[in-house]
């Protein structure tokens, strides 16, 4: 009928036979589907087709593109990673490392043990500089202004205005490159040598040591420290373990001297105000107040002189100088406080000790931390009288972290022509009209002279990712001198180099692959650089060839008299480096804001320490976590403000605060990389009200101030007022101690350990096996009683995993007396292991992903719940109460804490579908693939050592800021070798597999035994004390083992049975019971 | 009898030569009365580099033709031959024209150790031409040709072919059911309108359906459950076939054939993979590679110039003149992987090929009859020969599934015990020989005569993800 009647709906059924298909979005984005009657069950249908399609689809071979060199360098084999050695400085931390790079991309840093300064040893902030090689924000092309130029514009517009100025000024952090100081040189002499001047500074100034020693010895420098001598240290506020000057080749010299195996163990004192980490590793711990430094050291001097007052109240002078003098020649005091008059007077008491020559060498010093408070005072008074023509910035950021920042500004707007050479268009960067990028470490040629008689190299391990020209070069440039920087460096450490040459020296060659001169005797015929002073000497490892200077007291009466007339306020503040962050140049980078500050265990935020009964005085919160927010205050000193939450750190001197510098970066909305703003729970910045990006935490630079030509770091008298508002912080650890738990952490104190240590493994009293009461007559005494006790083991539920003794058993070994918390291996394993970085939001929830934490345990005065109930008759609910809290000044222990691979493991027996399995190897191996995210395995570990994937981290929206892994640039950093671990499944450490697996093939083509050693966890190898050792526990030749055997050696828990394949060795404090 | 002349020692052959060349060298023409065959062989082993005979260029310029062009004697030839500079040295003008025209672009040709019988071998093949020496070579041996589409994917296509026309069969069979349903019920219709009954009501077809599936309720209910069988088994099929790309042979930027390089030309499979005893990644050539033959070889046998010109593309090679282009922006060439496995899935090349020694054929199957990569089924890999492929191990799971992986870990042997062992072995051996524990293991992984990957621990998830 409707052909007949010739309808429109039969038309076009006419036209289009076969009904055209509408696609699934098509058909739900249709308006007027709204407007239909869409039941429930409607929509579960189309939901239903929709995930079928979509699966179907999937099941598409997926097209994967597989490009190989046009021209394959030799070197690289697909698949094998290279190692180039080179060396970092960045104007703090100097350090000789390896580089991992697979298919020309650098995935890793390691220490180059061979010939690195301090053995190779590195710091966390060193080996996760990495990622800010892939980081976008850096700048990508040279800048005039806004507006992106080539640098041939750049340069010829630039050479106009510096040759017009009539003065230059450049400004940088201590530069130790001999090739870039010819660089500069060059540039000063082209453009007339009065004109131009180079000012050095440093961001945490050290000028009190360098001005000390002007003073003392004629020689404004910072001399040479070697711990490893020191049978006494006697440390006035300085982190050499943490932040104080090469403080990570201190590390493995001090770590070494701190096994009670040896023939004598370091005697550890330390005096200051915050517990910092090296404080947190001291034997006896003073705690005073800032403007109390002076004092004890003047009262230091008097004990060990003989000479004046030789005691200060509340710290055990005369049993410090009873411990120096008897071991005078092999001791050591040092001091972090950058008054001139404090470091004289700690020269004067090392120069009455005989240190001088032994454990201190000031005639071949550092040639670091050169900077001049002074100078860089002048430049700005200069710079603010409109004097200064142009000022090229190089390598520092003076709008941050100068300590006048606010007058370096104006001074910078007066500037003519300013010149910023920073990898970022930081705070000094956007102020300044012409920016000229520098190259990462990554991508350079440089050599660096960290010390006289030593030149490191540094060799790109890629081509340079950006439009960026290494700062020596800029200078050459603008010289008129067009050598490639790479041949200007051959040229420093050879006259005569031509491109010709390029490879043809074999010493070069060498000292390349070594990345290091050491060793390398330059004679004057192959060494002429222009400036003969800095390489003259036959390189040497650093502690030998110490010459001691002239001995004779020095008179320090008036630096007595002047540190004895500083008076202290009811509050006192002191400003420190973080551990992690710095002096703030690793703001933007997401691994180290994420790293636990090894005491206060806070990430991604800074804030103000304050002793705990303090905080409980003024009433401010204390058992800060998710439930409990920290209470916020406003410091006021010297007209400065910053308003921070509190935090309660046990050790603080009461009467003191203190606050991290390094925060507060980026404060004017600077582009300097995603992760040094503030995120919320959406995974966007907060923002400030006036929409700018929210900085972490706030600058305490301010507060520093200048006397007498050198920064003063402690603020003397400091307002603190509580605000309204709370504020949550991150920490990964809201326990103080270990309420009473033993098992977890084993001390003793050296006599006891030196009385029994010839005792078999197990009987020691430190170290007991731990037994059980069996209903069997195990000591056959006729009685079925208490005495009757079998150890663990011998208790088991199951059969035997076939590990020991059979194959191989991979374990690890912890010696919590080298173990001092620096957190070197936890940004190790990060960058190892592809551990995704959560941000601030999710580690408040617990959700941190370290495979590896540091456990940090303060010691309580009420160490078990039966001493705490009889000594304050309360119950033991109460006594717990107490137990919770640290003592006023605690002895602190670090603790890593990792999977234990435990050969009973409580994870396996639980999950429900063996994702979690035993390797008959003694790995406790995790299928990622086969996890179905019950988590039963994390709740029934003991050691809290599973992480789960709450989020896919790597495109979950909530982490675009945060996680490196996000950012198509930065993600290049991830480890080839190791799955990016999804959304739902359970991680842990897996005790790097991926290395034991390659370590095994090696072996295996090689047709020979694992040689001890030939391969190491991350860990392990980024371990600066040794602290961690790897090692197949069934050789009996491997050290691993040894130290399994160890008297000391004990498994964590080890009453619960699990027999894990992690041992740790008892730390044993060189102290008297009596100080215990 | 190219089978018999490819397997005689060259040692022989030339002692033959030598026998001949005595009686040879007082022919008048070298050009007349060689022998082609033997000439082919020594053609390819001493000119064909530089010299083609069907006119084209390869390295130098084509020898076809050369009989009527040569006018200078057999014995400047043999002299050209043997002692180029000399020949130049000697004066000769068409030699000289020669050198004029051709030494820019090729250079000098280099003194060849051939001797005038040989020479004259040569020539006759030259003159004779591929085409007349071809027939003989062909017939005899197949395994070097590539295997044809049907052969690879055999029958798969005509089956997909019958369903669709059994769906077509099945809705006309349909269309013309409800058709005459209709058909039959307006014509009781008409028939009722007619004889003045009251209409059947207007039903719909679902309500028809309905109460017609309830009348034959149990034919009904038997043909849904079949069908309901069928589809879990065929679902079941199915899924299990997600993420298993047996067969799968993507096609590829250049036309590469594994029949010809790794077959024909014997070229060994780590020449071109050569990180697969090194790495995990067996590795794709890099262009770099190809040159180290292509350079000399400009056309191949199949498709001439047009696939070997990409590799030149690449890398910025100009055949004509045999030099690189300076400057040039090389593009690499974007193959297609072929072996994908899961992320999580880390199999290393070198210990399959270096430690245990596996022949690549064990995994890959008859490469060397497929042209471009090709995941190998695993009927395709078991029935290889196992005279061609020593030790293969006959499996039966899907290639690239965890299945098939573990299959083999079950039944590949290590040697532990022996004298020969790998030392790294034998130090495994003694660990097991150390406790009472260890013995009983020992014993226990024994008691078959052998020890498997599998109880080295090679069914162990840790071994492959992480």
């Amino acid at each position: 009928m409707e052909e007949l009647n010739n309808t429109p709906e039969f038309q076009e059924a006419v036209t289009s036979e076969f009904k055209k298909d509408q696609s699934v979005d098509e058909f739900l984005s249709d308006p007027k589907l709204s407007d239909t009657n869409t039941g429930r069950r409607d929509f579960l249908k189309f939901m239903g087709f929709s995930l079928t399609a979509a699966t179907l689809a999937a099941c598409e071979t997926p097209v994967v593109k597989s490009i190989p060199y046009v021209i394959k360098p030799e070197e690289i084999t697909p698949g094998v990673a290279n190692f180039y050695a080179t060396t970092y400085y960045d104007g703090t931390d100097y350090g000789n490392l390896l580089v991992k790079t697979r298919e020309g991309r650098p995935v890793h840093i390691k220490g180059n043990k061979a010939f690195g300064l301090g053995n190779g040893s590195l710091n966390s902030r060193i080996n996760a500089s990495i990622v800010t090689l892939y980081d976008t924000a850096r700048l990508q092309n040279p800048k005039i202004g806004e507006s992106e130029v080539s640098w041939s514009q750049l340069d010829s517009e630039l050479s106009g205005k510096l040759s017009a100025a009539s003065s230059i000024r450049i400004v940088s952090g201590t530069i130790i490159s001999p090739s870039a100081k010819r660089a500069v040189a060059e540039f000063a002499t082209k453009c007339g040598a009065d004109k131009v001047k180079h000012v050095q500074y440093d961001a945490f100034s050290y000028s009190g040591i360098t001005s000390a020693n002007q003073q003392s010895f004629g020689k404004a420098v910072v001399p040479v420290y070697d711990f490893s001598k020191a049978k006494t240290i006697v440390s006035l506020d300085a982190d050499f373990l943490g932040t104080w000057l090469t403080s990570n080749v201190y590390i493995p010299q001090y770590a070494e001297r701190r096994r009670p195996e040896g023939s004598w163990m370091t005697k550890h004192f330390q005096v200051e105000s915050r517990m910092s980490l090296t404080g947190s590793n001291a034997d006896v711990r003073f705690p005073v107040k800032p403007s109390e430094i002076g004092k004890v050291a003047a009262a230091l001097y008097g004990a060990v002189s003989g000479s004046g007052s030789a005691s200060f109240e509340g710290v055990d002078v005369a049993a410090m100088a009873a411990q120096l003098k008897s071991n005078r020649g092999a001791s050591l005091v040092v001091s972090g406080s950058n008054d001139p008059n404090v470091q004289l007077i700690v020269n004067a008491i090392n120069q009455s000790l005989g240190n001088y020559g032994t454990t201190i060498d000031i005639n071949r010093p550092l040639s670091l931390f050169q900077g001049n408070d002074a100078a860089m005072t002048a430049l700005v008074a200069e710079m603010n009288q409109g004097a200064v023509g142009a000022l090229i910035v190089m390598g520092c950021n003076p709008s941050y972290d100068w300590i006048d920042a606010d007058s370096f500004n104006t001074g910078l707007a007066k500037v003519g022509a300013s010149v910023s050479m920073n990898l970022y268009v930081d705070e000094t960067g956007s102020r300044c009209n012409y920016k000229a990028p520098d190259h990462h470490f990554l991508e350079s040629w440089n050599d660096q002279s960290p010390l006289e008689g030593r030149v490191d190299l540094v060799q790109p391990t890629i081509n340079k990712l950006f439009n960026t020209r290494q700062a020596p070069e800029s200078f050459l440039v603008w010289a008129g001198n067009t050598t490639p920087y790479y041949n200007y460096v051959r040229e420093t450490h050879g006259s005569g180099f031509a491109a010709g040459l390029m490879n043809a020296n074999t010493s070069w060659n060498e000292a390349v692959q070594h990345g290091t001169f050491a060793g390398v005797a330059m004679t004057a015929s192959t060494a002429q650089p222009s400036d003969s002073k800095i390489v003259a000497a036959p390189a040497a490892a650093l502690p030998d060839q110490i010459i001691p200077v002239s001995s004779g007291s020095m008179d320090v009466s008036s630096a007595i008299n002047s540190v004895n007339s500083v008076s202290g306020g009811a509050w006192e503040l002191v400003t420190y480096q973080k551990v992690t962050i710095g002096n703030g140049s690793h703001a933007n980078n997401p691994f180290l804001q994420e790293t636990p500050d090894p005491i206060t265990k806070v990430t991604w935020d800074n804030y103000v320490t304050m002793a705990p009964s303090d905080v409980k005085e003024q009433k401010f919160n204390m058992h800060l976590g998710m439930q409990e927010p920290a209470t916020v205050v406003t410091v006021t000193a010297g007209g400065k403000t910053v308003t921070l939450p509190v935090f309660p750190a046990p050790g603080q001197k009461r009467g003191t605060i203190g606050i991290a510098v390094g925060y507060g970066r980026g404060k004017g909305a600077e582009n300097i990389g995603k992760a040094a703003y503030q995120t919320g729970g959406k995974g966007i910045h907060l923002v400030t009200d006036d929409e700018k990006p929210l900085p972490i935490g706030q600058n305490a630079f301010p507060f520093v101030t200048v006397k007498n030509g050198c920064t003063v770091q402690a603020v003397y008298d400091v307002q603190i007022s509580k605000v309204d508002g709370d504020y949550y912080l991150a920490t990964t650890q809201t326990q103080n101690t270990v309420m009473g738990r033993e098992s977890v952490v084993k001390e003793t104190v050296i006599a006891q350990y030196l009385k029994e240590k010839d005792k078999k493994k197990g009987e020691a009293s430190f170290n007991k096996m731990p037994a059980l009461v069996v209903h069997r007559d195990v000591n056959e005494d006729g009685k079925i009683n208490a005495q009757d006790k079998v150890h663990v083991r011998e208790m088991d539920l199951w059969k035997a995993h076939p590990v020991e003794g059979i194959g191989h058993r991979w374990g690890l070994t912890i010696d919590l007396n080298s173990c001092i918390g620096c957190g070197t291996c936890v940004t190790a394993c990060h960058t190892e292991n592809n551990v995704p970085v959560v941000g601030k939001d999710e580690v408040i929830r617990h959700r941190d992903m370290h495979w590896l934490r540091i456990d940090r345990y303060f010691s309580s005065d009420f160490p078990s719940v039966d001493e705490t109930s009889e000594k304050k008759g309360l119950g033991a609910i109460a006594a717990y109460a107490d137990m919770e809290n640290a003592s006023e000044n605690p002895k602190a222990v670090h603790m890593p804490m990792m999977c234990q691979h435990c050969n009973h493991a409580p994870c396996e027996t639980v999950c429900p579908v063996a994702a979690t399995t035993h390797s008959n190897e003694g790995l406790n191996n995790m299928a990622y693939n086969r996890c179905i995210g019950t988590r039963y395995c994390a709740n029934n570990c003991p050691y809290k050592v599973r992480r789960f994937n709450w989020f896919n981290y790597v495109s979950n929206p909530k982490f675009n800021v945060v996680n490196p892994a996000q950012d198509d640039s930065m993600r290049m950093v991830l480890n080839p070798d190791v799955t990016v671990r999804s959304r739902g499944v359970m991680e842990k450490c897996s005790m790097c597999q991926q290395r034991i697996q390659q370590g095994k093939n090696q072996a295996k083509k090689n047709g020979a035994k694992i040689q001890d050693g030939a391969f190491t966890t991350a860990c392990a190898e980024s371990c600066p004390t040794n602290a961690i050792v790897f090692g197949d526990l069934n050789d009996v030749g491997t050290e691993n083992y040894q130290r399994s055997i160890n008297i000391r050696s004990y498994h964590s828990l080890e009453e619960i049975g699990v027999q894990p394949n992690v041992f740790y060795m008892t730390k044993v404090r060189n102290i008297e019971s009596s100080e215990a | 009898m190219k089978r018999l002349s490819a397997s005689l020692h060259p040692k022989y052959l030339l002692a033959l030569f030598l026998v001949f060349s005595v009686s040879l060298s007082s022919m008048a023409n070298i050009f007349e009365g060689g022998n082609a065959d033997n000439g082919k062989t020594l053609f390819k082993n001493n000119c064909a580099s530089c010299h083609s005979i069907d006119g084209s260029i390869v390295a130098a310029p084509s020898l076809k033709g050369i009989d009527a062009r040569w006018k200078e004697g057999d014995a400047m030839l043999v002299k050209w031959i043997q002692n180029p500079t000399g020949a130049i040295a000697s004066g000769n003008a068409y030699i000289a024209s020669l050198m004029a025209q051709y030494k820019g672009s090729f250079g000098v040709m280099t003194a060849q150790a051939v001797s005038e019988a040989e020479i004259k071998d040569i020539m006759a093949y030259v003159k004779a031409g591929e085409v007349a020496a071809a027939p003989g070579s062909a017939v005899v041996d197949n395994k070097c040709v590539p295997f044809t589409e049907e052969e690879l994917n055999g029958e798969s296509k005509s089956s997909g072919d019958t369903f669709i026309w059994f769906v077509i069969i099945g809705l006309i069979l349909g269309i013309i059911a409800v058709s005459s349903a209709n058909i039959s019920k307006s014509l009781k219709n008409a028939i009722k309108e007619n004889s003045g009954q009251e209409l059947e009501e207007e039903l719909s077809y679902g309500v028809i359906a309905r109460r017609w599936m309830w009348k034959h309720k149990v034919f009904v209910s038997l043909i849904g459950l079949f069908v309901f069988c069928y589809i879990v088994v065929v679902g079941y099929k199915s899924a299990m076939d997600i993420g298993v790309y047996e067969k799968y042979q993507p096609e590829q930027p250049i036309a590469f054939s594994h029949a010809i390089h790794a077959c024909q030309n014997e070229i060994d499979c780590q020449y071109c993979h050569s990180s697969a005893s090194k790495s995990k990644h067996a590795g794709i050539p890099s262009v770099d590679v190809c040159m180290n033959c292509h350079k000399a070889i400009q056309k191949g046998a199949i498709s001439g110039t047009t696939e070997i010109e990409k590799i030149y593309a690449a890398i910025g090679f100009d055949p004509a003149t045999g030099t690189y282009i300076e400057n040039y922006e090389q593009k690499p060439i974007e193959w297609v992987k072929v072996h994908n496995l899961p992320d999580h899935v880390y199999f290393p090349h070198e210990s399959h090929v270096a430690i245990a020694g596996i022949d690549c054929r064990q995994c890959h199957g008859p490469v060397q009859r497929y042209t471009v990569g090709r995941i190998a089924s695993i009927d395709e890999i078991n029935a290889q020969d196992l005279a061609d492929v020593p030790g293969l191990i006959k499996l039966t799971k899907q290639t690239l599934t965890m299945g098939w992986c573990i299959e083999c870990h079950g039944a590949a042997k290590i040697d532990i015990t022996s004298d020969k062992a790998n030392e790294y072995y034998q130090e495994m051996h003694e660990r097991y020989k150390q406790s009472d524990l260890g013995l009983d293991k020992l014993r226990e992984i024994l008691e078959d005569g052998s020890i498997t990957v599998k109880e080295m621990g090679g069914w162990e998830c840790g071994k492959c993800h992480y």
